[in-house]
């Protein structure tokens, strides 16, 4: 199943080639125009896929880079911290249980100001297992200071890599970014995909450059020495102040980017489909967004007027730009492909999210559905898309309707 | 709002660490027979507790359960109405494992409230150690030799409930020498050490200290950064390279003095010192390449000289010098600065040896620390023989 | 090791000291820690870093070396470190050393040997550790040294048993109470033997002893010049958890391996070569010590009653009466008798 999704706008680059590749291998792509110095690789579906990719290329000799194969996910990402934190660009990724094993490097890496870009092959968490996606394993890191994105198409996800590597090796930044791919839909579908060059990539990236922090002979420094509580809320003030500048700095990247690659994303944080007229917009994250739009149009063809939000950016969370585009419609369907067990009204994390952007932010304050759909790599079909948009019209009208609704269940 | 005591007890992390939770505990199961409820707890920044670094335990009673809350869910209650000293040559100041610069030892005391402190020694002689301060306190010794134990075997010589008699004594309003007798007849079935804390109650006196009395020294201590000011990253600057000596006659520069961390300077860990007789020594290395603490200096004519800042009194050095009495271990007590004993050999060679002869007697038993089964069994009979006579 | 395909980067020459009045006055490990006093873990560090010298990164898994040396935003350290996380010494060590070859391979930093260090505790290293361990021993391209200093418990966390703990001994998850006196049944794991046989390209492993501290410095400076991925293996008398007066931290040390309880050795390219005392118990020249004289002068071993020490005696007589290689590797050659070994 192609994902045909293609930026607002787009000029053509001579000497930009095109390439049928996965989402994981145009963010491998990415690394090797990246010019990444330390890769950590393990294998667990469906991320893995990119290592592969990355095998290849450094054995063709096309990536210069040390090439690690670790025996978990926690060594994975212990070993590009520390190599980010010897001054390296670093590159890992995993999936499901194994970003999970993972976890306590995950806490780590934000915390000491890392920047790391990772990919994360979203996939349900055991037990049982399965392949297919959820969002749970990404989201179980929300409150970390990863910067955390979901793209919908292997262009995105090639251009999102580039990006996140600006932003996470920004000074004010030094953060690591997650860049988030359903599994199946995006890791595994090959799509047509421009490739920039590396002389636009050299343009648009600097050398990372750690300065004071950099661990090396020449810079005696030690780094994180056990504190008490005489410490610790000053050293996490410090890290919410990225938090505080991470907005302004991923415009700042995106606007660049345009400029040198000539891809136009428009609002880095959120992509507006047909909201222009719409009386109920639908909301969510990753390649759900390919059936509702498909749906939406369909839609449209019968004179309803329903549009689509898909969140691109999730950490940070831009609570007053989404509120404000909210706010405008009559009612909100948040699409959740992850659960929250015993959350406020049992929805999703998302829709948990959006509620409280709306609540400080919105006037209106038009209700907010939320609808758990498409878990375990169930398919978000355009009737699913068809049901969940007929409920929000209901709620638009007044009717009362339950705040969580599972869609797509033999029930 | 009733009644709300706060006992602070200030000890050797690990020797006296089951000691001084043995005294939270009684001073809260004692008051507890007067139907006062309480908390005992141990300064969490200090563990985990590290030999011989100062570390406090607290117990806190209240006439109700309402008044102890307000002494709950704090690490060290900001102000305390009496203080045991469990060993005296913590009186010199306490820099501890959370790490507050050095700290006199009555910081928090109330002002009239009662110090009492486990000595051999007469008060006017610990208040030339003890920090003044600007407001009274009372002063009280319970005669004894420091009581050390280790982690897992415990010297029982009645310190435990000879301090509880002294509490009773100081502070009638927080336990009834009755109420300790009941807890150590009920809890610790002992009647012999009902009878060392009564005996203690009965023997327990204390002196008034004035204002601006004791030892004019003002502790080092630390201004903590805000968080715009702090280093990002969790990082901090690394030490740089030490450098040769001067030598004080000569001026002849030579040997080494490491730079060392500024911010724990661990020299109230000790409760011996060495003592080095520079004329013995051979230079044969194996103090200062064995001791954990980088603490010697490499002095300029190449013998080694114990940085009284540095040195937190294990012994090491003692135990490996080939040459005997050339470093002997010394109370703590018999000092009063932390000046380099090369510096006073080298200017006046007479007058220093002269204090070694005095100082280096070697002690009856300074042990500190389990040595062999079966040594606190022969200790025991000592201290309770030698605290009866008083 | 000199197949084509890996391509060794040169390492530091470090010398041996050629004795105590060689040693080098710089220390890269300073006073101002927060240690117990006569901790022997803190000597190994101190050691450690001064074999090791200025042109050295050191990474320090979580442990009594992490909480106690660097607390509270100040640190005795010298050379550049960093905190790793319990299990992770053996990724740290991975990570730096691929950092730096990466970059200075592309020319982003100045091409010189870096000595890569990470240490752990018995805990960090022998438990949590060893898988991550294992793995960068299989890495035959970077040169790094793993050291583990063994104060055999989790001392950083008031005394509990670890993988290495001995057998029987009291700490705060293994007291002796009134129906169970022994409550720590296992013997302690063999670590460094484990490294050398499970890892036969690995050109240096080792045991070491701060009552040997000469030895113990040429061993860091042989394995960090050797070249590859090492291993060394120090027992630190830790004077809270073993219990015992801290001024006998050295002559614990000694009695460890005395007693034949510690045996101290290196596999330098695969050549096994007993030192010190050690060498001498195996030879003859020198009759191991009973493990009475050793147990009973530590806290942790009160409880012990005499079939207790009889047991630990019989176990360590095995080591060296019936052990294919004395001390080292516990395969039993059923053939030989006892004598002839």
């Amino acid at each position: 199943m192609a994902t045909l999704a293609v930026p607002v706008e787009e000029k053509k680059k001579a000497e930009e080639q095109e390439a049928l590749i996965t989402g994981a291998e145009a963010i491998a792509v990415a690394c090797k125009l990246a010019n990444v110095d330390v890769v950590t690789a393990y294998p667990i579906r469906p991320y893995d896929t990119v290592m592969q990719y990355i095998s290849q290329l450094v054995a063709d000799g096309e990536m210069d880079c040390e090439y690690i194969v670790a025996e978990g996910e926690h060594s994975q990402f212990e070993i590009v911290k520390h190599a980010s934190v010897c001054g390296a660009r670093v590159f890992c990724g995993s999936s499901g249980v194994g970003w999970m094993y993972a976890m306590e490097a995950l806490t780590v890496t934000p915390a000491l100001r890392v920047p790391l870009v990772a990919m994360v092959g979203n996939r349900a968490l055991d037990d049982p297992g399965a392949f297919g996606v959820e969002h749970n394993d990404a989201l179980a890191v929300r409150d970390l200071g990863w910067l955390l994105n979901w793209v919908d198409s292997a262009q995105e996800a090639l251009d999102t890599a580039l990006i996140a590597y600006r932003v996470a090796e920004d000074p004010r930044m030094f953060v690591p970014c997650a860049i988030s791919c359903d599994g199946a839909f995006l890791t595994h579908s090959q799509a047509l995909v421009k490739i920039p060059s590396a002389g636009q990539v050299n343009q648009f990236l600097p050398r990372y450059n750690r300065g004071k922090l950099l661990l090396h002979p020449d810079n005696v420094v030690s780094i994180a020495p056990q504190v008490n509580e005489d410490w610790v809320m000053e050293i996490r003030r410090q890290n919410y102040q990225v938090t505080e500048q991470a907005i302004g700095v991923i415009r700042e990247v995106y606007a660049d980017f345009e400029r040198i690659f000539g891809r136009k994303y428009g609002n880095p944080f959120f992509e507006e489909f047909m909201t222009e007229d719409a009386e109920v917009v639908l909301l969510g994250m990753g390649t759900l967004s390919t059936s509702v739009k498909v749906a939406i149009r369909k839609l449209r063809e019968q004179g309803v007027k329903a549009g689509f939000v898909r969140l691109r950016w999730f950490r940070p969370f831009d609570g007053p730009d989404v509120a404000k585009c909210l706010d405008r419609f009559k009612a909100i369907g948040v699409i959740d492909r992850d659960f929250s067990f015993g959350s406020p009204d049992l929805s999703g994390v998302l829709a948990t999210e959006v509620r409280s952007a709306m609540y400080t932010n919105a006037k209106n304050r038009p209700p907010v559905l939320g609808f758990i759909c498409g878990l375990g790599g169930r398919e978000v079909t355009v009737p699913d898309v068809e049901k969940m948009t007929n409920i929000v019209f209901h709620a638009a009208k007044g009717d009362a309707q339950p705040l969580t609704q599972w869609i797509g269940l033999r029930e | 709002m009733g009644q709300l005591f706060a006992v602070e007890i200030i000890y050797r992390g690990v020797f006296q660490k089951t000691l001084a939770k043995n005294i939270t505990r009684g001073i809260v199961l004692a008051a507890h027979f007067e139907g006062k409820p309480g908390i005992s707890f141990g300064r969490y920044g200090d563990s985990p507790e590290r030999n011989g670094i100062p570390a406090k335990s607290f117990a806190i009673v209240a006439s109700d359960d309402l008044t102890l809350e307000a002494g709950m869910a704090q690490y060290e209650p900001k102000k305390v109405d009496l203080i045991v000293v469990l060993d005296d040559t913590l009186c010199k100041g306490t820099e501890s494992w959370a790490w507050y610069g050095l700290q006199p030892v009555h910081h928090a005391l109330k002002p009239g409230s009662t110090l009492i402190v486990d000595s051999l020694q007469e008060p006017v002689q610990l208040l030339e150690e003890i920090q003044r301060r600007d407001t009274p306190y009372k002063l009280g010794i319970v005669k004894g030799v420091a009581s050390f134990s280790g982690m897992w075997v415990y010297k029982d010589d009645h310190t435990d409930v000879r301090i509880l008699g002294a509490i009773a004594k100081a502070l009638p309003e927080l336990v009834s020498l009755q109420s300790v007798e009941k807890f150590i007849n009920a809890k610790l079935k002992n009647p012999l050490k009902a009878s060392s804390a009564r005996a203690a109650f009965e023997r327990f006196s204390t002196v008034d200290v004035e204002p601006g009395t004791g030892n004019p020294e003002e502790p080092f201590h630390f201004k903590l950064p805000k968080w715009q000011d702090m280093r990002k990253g969790v990082s901090v600057e690394g030490q740089p390279q030490g450098a040769p000596i001067a030598d004080p006659v000569t001026g002849q520069k030579g040997g080494f003095r490491p730079v060392r961390n500024e911010l724990f300077r661990k020299y109230s860990t000790r409760t011996m010192r060495p003592l080095i007789n520079f004329s013995t020594c051979t230079k044969c290395t194996l103090c200062w390449l064995n001791c954990p603490d980088a603490a010697f200096d490499v002095a300029a004519d190449g013998t080694y000289d114990p940085n009284l800042e540095a040195c937190c009194g294990c012994g090491i050095c003692e135990a490996v010098c080939p040459v005997s009495n050339c470093i002997t271990m010394v109370n703590e007590s018999e000092f009063t600065d932390n000046h380099s004993q090369w510096v006073q050999f080298r200017t006046n060679k007479e007058a220093y040896l002269a204090l070694l002869e005095r100082k280096a007697q070697p002690v009856a038993d300074r042990s500190h620390g389990f040595r062999f089964r079966g040594q606190y069994q022969q200790q025991v009979p000592a201290v309770l023989e030698a605290v009866k006579k008083g | 090791m000199s197949h084509t395909l890996v391509d060794e980067k040169p390492t530091q020459l470090l010398e041996p000291f050629k004795g105590v009045k060689k040693v080098p006055y710089h220390e890269y490990y300073t006073s101002g820690h927060r240690t117990c006093q006569g901790c022997e873990s803190a000597q190994i560090m101190k050691l450690m870093a001064k074999a090791a010298g200025p042109r050295t990164i050191v990474l320090g898994s979580t442990g009594c070396m992490y909480v106690a040396n660097t607390s509270y935003y100040a640190t005795p350290w010298g050379v550049p470190w960093m905190h790793t996380q319990l299990g992770s010494s053996g990724s740290a060590a991975l990570g730096a050393a691929a950092a730096f070859r990466a970059q200075m391979r592309k020319g982003e930093m100045k091409d010189e040997p870096i000595n890569v260090i990470a240490f752990c505790g018995d805990g960090g290293g022998a438990d949590m550790g060893l898988a991550a361990i294992s793995a960068t021993l299989t890495h035959p391209d970077y040169n790094l040294l793993i050291l583990m200093y063994d104060n055999e418990s989790y001392a950083n966390t008031d005394i509990q048993i670890s993988g290495t703990s001995p057998y029987g001994v009291n700490t705060s998850f293994s007291t002796p109470g009134k129906v169970k006196r022994i409550m720590h049944h296992r013997w302690k794991k063999n670590v460094a033997p484990l490294m050398i046989a499970g890892h036969p390209t690995v050109k240096y492993v080792g045991t070491i002893s701060t009552s040997y501290p000469l030895q113990a410095m040429n061993a860091v400076r042989k394995a960090l010049s050797i070249g590859g991925p090492t291993f060394i293996h120090c027992l630190n008398p830790c004077p809270k958890g073993w219990d015992f007066d801290p001024e006998f931290a050295y002559e614990l040390g000694q009695l460890a391996v005395n007693t034949g309880i510690w045996p101290l050795y290196e596999v330098v390219n695969g050549v096994l070569k007993l030192y010190g005392k050690t060498e001498q118990i195996a030879n003859g020249r020198f009759k191991r010590l009973p493990v009475r004289d050793y147990l009973l002068k530590q806290g942790r071993f009160a409880h012990f009653t005499d079939e207790d020490i009889e047991f630990f005696q019989s176990k360590v007589d095995e080591m060296w009466e019936q052990w294919l290689v004395p001390g080292v590797i516990p395969l039993r050659h059923e053939l030989r008798a006892a004598s002839e070994i």
